[in-house]
Parts: C-alpha cells; sequence; structure tokens
C-alpha cells in the first residue's frame, strides 16, 4: 500500500492512532499514518470528514483525545516545543498582521524561534518572489501574496515537514498553479516532506505522491499515485484499430484477455488486459493485418476512485 | 530568558505598529495639559487658595495620579489596549501562526500579560512626567505639603487599581476571544464597582471582595472602607484575586482547542 520507492526513506512524521471526541461525537477516529522524507501526500475526504481536525491535531492546535503524533520521534503532546520546531504550517488561508510589512510579519516569527538569520529571511522573499514587497504593508497584500508570504514563514525555521491545510481556498485558478509549483519545487529542492488537505480532487492528483483517504473520522483508504503497474495485475486499454469488428474476434480468441467493450463508429475495442501482454496483443493484431491507430489506458481519474472509496452519495 | 524577551518585543511591536498606538498618550497629554492650565487660571482668579489645593507642582501631580484625578481615566485606557492583546489575535486569524511555533502556550500568554502591565507602567509615567512639566511650569516647585514619597505611593496605589482591572480584563479577554465584548465586560466592572460594593456592603462578605480593596489609597488616611480592613488585609486579597484570575486565564488559554 504505501509508496514503494519511498520505502527506504526516514519516516518523518508518524500519526499514531489518533482520536478525538468532542463529547459523545466521535470526530477523528483510531487514525494512523506516516509520512517518508520527500513525499507529498495529500490527505482526503469529503466535507466534515475530520481532514481539519486531523492537521490540527499534528500541528498542536486541537489537543488529541487518545493517541499520539511523533515528529522525527518526538511526541507532539509532552514535547511540544521541540516535535513542532520540525514542523511549518500554513492553516487555512494565512493571516498576518494587516498594519505591519511583510517583513515585519517574517520579523515576528524569526525572533520566536532560535537560530533564523537575516539571510534565510532573505532566501525565503526570493524563494517565494516576494522581495519586492516586503516593505509594503500586509493589508495592502493580494490573497495570493498573503498565500506566499504564508509559505515564506512556514519555510523559515528549514521545517522537515510542511503541512497545509487547504492551501488553495479561494485563490485563482493561476494561483493555484502557482502554489502547486512551489510545492513542488520546495518538495524536490529542500527534501521535505508535505502533507496537504484539499478537496480539490485534481489538483491532488497532480501534486502528491500519496494520499490518505478519510470518511468520518477513519482511515478509508491509503495508495500511491505513483505507483508501477504490477504486472499481475490487469489493466483496461483501449484499442483504435481500422476495423473494430475484426479485431474484436481476433482478441476474443485470445486466452487471457477480456473484451469489455466494443464501439464499432469509433473503432474501438477496450479490454482488460495483463500489463505484461499487452505487446503479444498487438503482435497478434499485427499479424492479422489489422492496422492500430491508438493503445490508450483507462485510467480512472482520482475522483471516480474517490467517490468508489467514499461511496460517491455521502459527499455532502 | 532571551527567547521570553522576543516573545515580550513581539508583542509590544505588536502594538505599537499600529497607527493608533499614540492616541492615549496624546489624549493623556492634552487632558493634563488642559487639567493644569484650568487650574492655574483659577487659582491665579482667586478661587481656590483657600482650600490649598495645586500650590504646588507635586500636589498637582498628586492629585493628577490619584483615582479621582487621571487614575480612572487611565484605567479605561489600559483596559482598552489590554483587551486586544489576546483576543485580536483571535480575531485576526493569526493566532493559528502563532501557536505552531516553537514556543509553550504558557510561555506566549505570559509575554501578553508582561506586555499589558508594561503598556500600563508607561500610561502611568508618561501622565506623570507630563504632569511634571506642566506642574512645574504653572507653579514651579516650591512650598508643596506633600513630599515625593507621598506622590510616589499615591501613583503606586492607582497603578496596582488599574493593574487589577487590567488583568481582569486580560482574562475575559482570553475566555470570550471578542474584543468588543471584553471593552464592554471591562468598562462595566470598573463603572459596576460602587454599585456592587453599596449593594453588598450590609453583608459581612464585602470585605472579600476585589472592588472594595482595589484601591488601596483609602488607608492613606487612617482610614478603612469597612470595620476589619486593613492594608495587609487588602494587598492579601488582591494578591488571592489576581492568582485565580490569571490561573483561569492560563489553564483557558492552554487547554483551548483552536478551530
Amino acid at each position: 500500500m504505501n509508496g514503494l520507492k519511498q520505502e527506504n526513506h526516514e519516516v518523518v512524521l508518524s500519526v499514531n492512532k489518533v482520536t478525538k471526541k468532542i463529547g459523545k461525537h466521535v470526530i477523528v477516529d483510531q487514525l494512523s499514518f506516516d509520512m517518508r522524507q520527500g513525499e507529498v501526500v495529500g490527505l482526503l475526504g469529503p466535507n466534515g470528514a475530520g481532514k481539519t481536525t486531523t492537521i490540527r491535531m499534528i500541528v498542536g492546535l486541537i489537543g488529541m483525545t487518545e493517541g499520539d503524533v511523533l515528529v522525527k520521534g518526538q511526541s507532539i503532546r509532552s514535547n511540544f516545543a521541540e516535535a513542532i520546531s520540525h514542523i511549518g504550517g500554513i492553516i487555512e488561508n494565512p493571516e498576518f498582521y494587516p498594519y505591519m510589512t511583510g517583513y515585519d510579519n517574517l520579523k515576528q516569527y524569526q525572533r520566536m524561534t532560535k537560530g533564523i538569520t537575516e539571510e534565510r529571511i532573505k532566501a525565503v522573499t526570493k524563494l517565494v518572489g516576494l522581495e519586492e514587497a516586503m516593505n509594503k504593508k500586509v493589508k495592502a497584500y493580494s490573497l495570493g501574496m498573503r498565500q506566499r508570504l504564508g509559505i515564506a514563514q512556514a519555510l523559515l525555521h528549514e521545517p522537515s515537514i510542511l503541512i497545509l491545510d487547504e492551501p488553495t481556498n479561494g485563490l485563482d485558478p493561476a494561483g493555484i498553479r502557482e502554489m502547486r509549483d512551489y510545492l513542488k519545487q520546495i518538495a524536490s529542492q529542500e527534501g521535505i516532506a508535505i502533507l496537504v488537505s484539499s478537496h480539490l480532487l485534481s489538483e491532488m492528483e497532480q501534486m502528491c505522491s500519496r494520499v490518505v483517504v478519510i470518511q468520518e473520522g477513519k482511515l478509508v483508504t491509503m495508495r500511491s499515485l505513483s505507483m508501477p503497474v504490477d504486472a499481475a495485475e490487469k489493466v483496461n486499454v483501449t484499442f483504435r484499430v481500422d476495423d473494430a469488428l475484426r479485431a474484436k474476434e481476433r482478441l476474443e480468441r485470445m486466452e487471457e484477455i477480456q473484451v469489455l467493450d466494443c464501439v464499432l463508429e469509433l473503432n474501438e475495442v477496450r479490454v482488460a488486459v495483463r500489463d505484461s501482454y499487452i505487446p503479444r496483443v498487438v503482435n497478434a493484431l499485427g499479424t492479422e493485418g489489422i492496422a492500430i491507430y491508438r493503445i490508450q489506458e483507462n485510467r480512472e481519474s482520482l475522483e471516480d476512485e474517490f467517490l468508489k472509496w467514499t461511496e460517491g452519495n455521502r459527499i455532502a | 530568558m532571551r527567547s521570553f524577551g522576543n516573545l515580550v518585543i513581539n508583542e509590544w511591536l505588536k502594538l505599537s505598529k499600529k497607527r493608533s498606538f499614540f492616541i492615549p498618550y496624546a489624549v493623556l497629554i492634552a487632558f493634563v495639559g488642559l487639567f493644569g492650565y484650568l487650574a492655574k487660571v483659577y487659582e491665579s482668579t482667586g478661587g481656590m487658595g483657600s482650600e490649598g489645593e495645586f500650590v504646588s507642582t507635586l500636589d498637582f501631580i498628586h492629585n493628577v495620579m490619584s483615582h479621582s484625578g487621571m487614575g480612572q481615566f487611565i484605567t479605561f485606557l489600559a483596559i482598552i489596549a489590554s483587551a486586544g492583546i489576546v483576543t485580536k489575535e483571535y480575531s485576526l486569524g493569526t493566532i493559528k501562526l502563532l501557536l505552531i511555533r516553537s514556543q509553550s502556550r504558557n510561555k506566549i500568554l505570559a509575554s501578553k500579560y508582561v506586555t499589558a502591565v508594561l503598556y500600563t507602567l508607561s500610561l502611568f509615567l508618561c501622565t506623570g512626567i507630563v504632569a511634571m512639566i506642566t506642574g512645574g511650569i504653572a507653579f514651579g516647585f516650591g512650598g508643596a505639603e506633600i513630599g515625593w514619597n507621598d506622590v510616589f505611593t499615591g501613583a503606586l496605589y492607582s497603578l496596582i487599581y488599574t493593574l487589577v482591572y487590567v488583568t481582569i480584563t486580560f482574562m475575559v479577554g482570553v475566555l470570550t476571544k471578542s474584543t468588543g465584548a471584553t471593552i464592554g465586560v471591562g468598562m462595566f466592572i470598573v463603572l459596576l464597582e460602587g454599585l456592587v460594593t453599596m449593594l453588598l456592603s450590609k453583608y459581612a462578605v464585602v470585605k472579600y471582595i476585589i472592588f472594595t480593596n482595589a484601591d488601596l489609597s483609602v488607608y492613606s488616611n487612617g482610614g478603612a472602607p469597612f470595620k476589619g480592613m486593613t492594608m495587609n488585609f487588602s494587598l492579601i486579597v488582591i494578591a488571592v484575586y489576581m492568582v485565580l484570575f490569571l490561573g483561569a486565564s492560563f489553564v483557558t488559554f492552554k487547554k483551548r482547542d483552536v478551530a
């Protein structure tokens, strides 16, 4: 289930049977997952699934009823100051003191953590491209600029984990794309693990290497998005050929191939076949004299899978 | 310790970077100046000589700093400023970024309280200095009936009185998270103190109420507001209340979920 190639990296964040109850209401129920260095993990779930509560428990804004979160082995419950020093966070839209300049705001956070140099402030403002705006008051910033200042404050103390709660909320498409690019750049350049919660599935698909899906506070599934195809697993492939009917007849004669669909108007045949078997299919069609125009894998989008996992109708 | 100092610097900057920061000081200066001017005019028209008030700078400072002079006004200004010190973090949403730093919540709240106290001190200092300058110009430095010692004690009593209300306001701020409600409650309590004292004056419990004890200047003429009350008694009552108020603030702030 875990990302295969990540397995040899160090676990930086470990969420351990975390539970949050308010009165009798269970908001998050025995949730566990790990994050490794350099990974971008998406936390998915319908509205009210407990994403925000989970994220706020990880950063210590909300206390947990049971369980613990370990950040590089340090407990967020019993050793908060040490554990949180490895985390940089943007919780919803980052809010700053509007009557201060961007620089003054960053200085506030610099004074709160030991060992942040003036050079580091310069470096992060350069990374997010805010050098020009540092001496402007934050109330004059656009949402996109505030979002960038949010990233800057989160990276200031060189954390190993970046935690973002709905980071693209309220951003326009250009802003979302910009945000995504920054996050990707940060993950690869600084080698830090990123945990993002969002309900924008296509965004998550483009950004994350792994998703953790929760519903009603419980873990539904965890899966890697960049997982290499298992040779034994059947894939769903569409062939576009010059004669769909002949192709269908030929393929039906082959073992291990399941013809799912045949659309004559489009000259397409859809089959389920093992990954390792595809060259043989191509070969068979070729020797039969059937011309192949396209071979396309039909992957379910994350959205389809998400709806399946969370049983669609329950989405608020 | 250095990191705590940095937290206090942060809090002070959050107050002082606001454009409205200088207004309370300006108002204080204007009022004290006006006070001095009126007293001078009144004195020179001969209306006051018989009562012997404001014959010197020291008397003037003493009167300005007293509870009945500018004292209560300073209390209001201090309440307004300390009401926002915790609640503004919630209304701006900055509390989220503030509490995910490598600092304990206790330290963060302590730095805020220390800043509220420092701010109150700065108001008193400003008033004292302006009163001295105004008094010096208007009355000169001779023929005082009281000494510097009385001036300082009087100012100290006013300061203690103000700090009691600043602490109450601070607690209400932590509990309600709303700036408006906190200022309202803080002011209301100051105005209510006389009424509550009066209503409860028949009962023995009145001795143990914070309102009856907050103003220590009542003892300076050897009197006592109610039978059995002494300066030491009041100091202990004030201390107990302060511990309770701060205890409630810290426990609440530490436990609270920031949703």
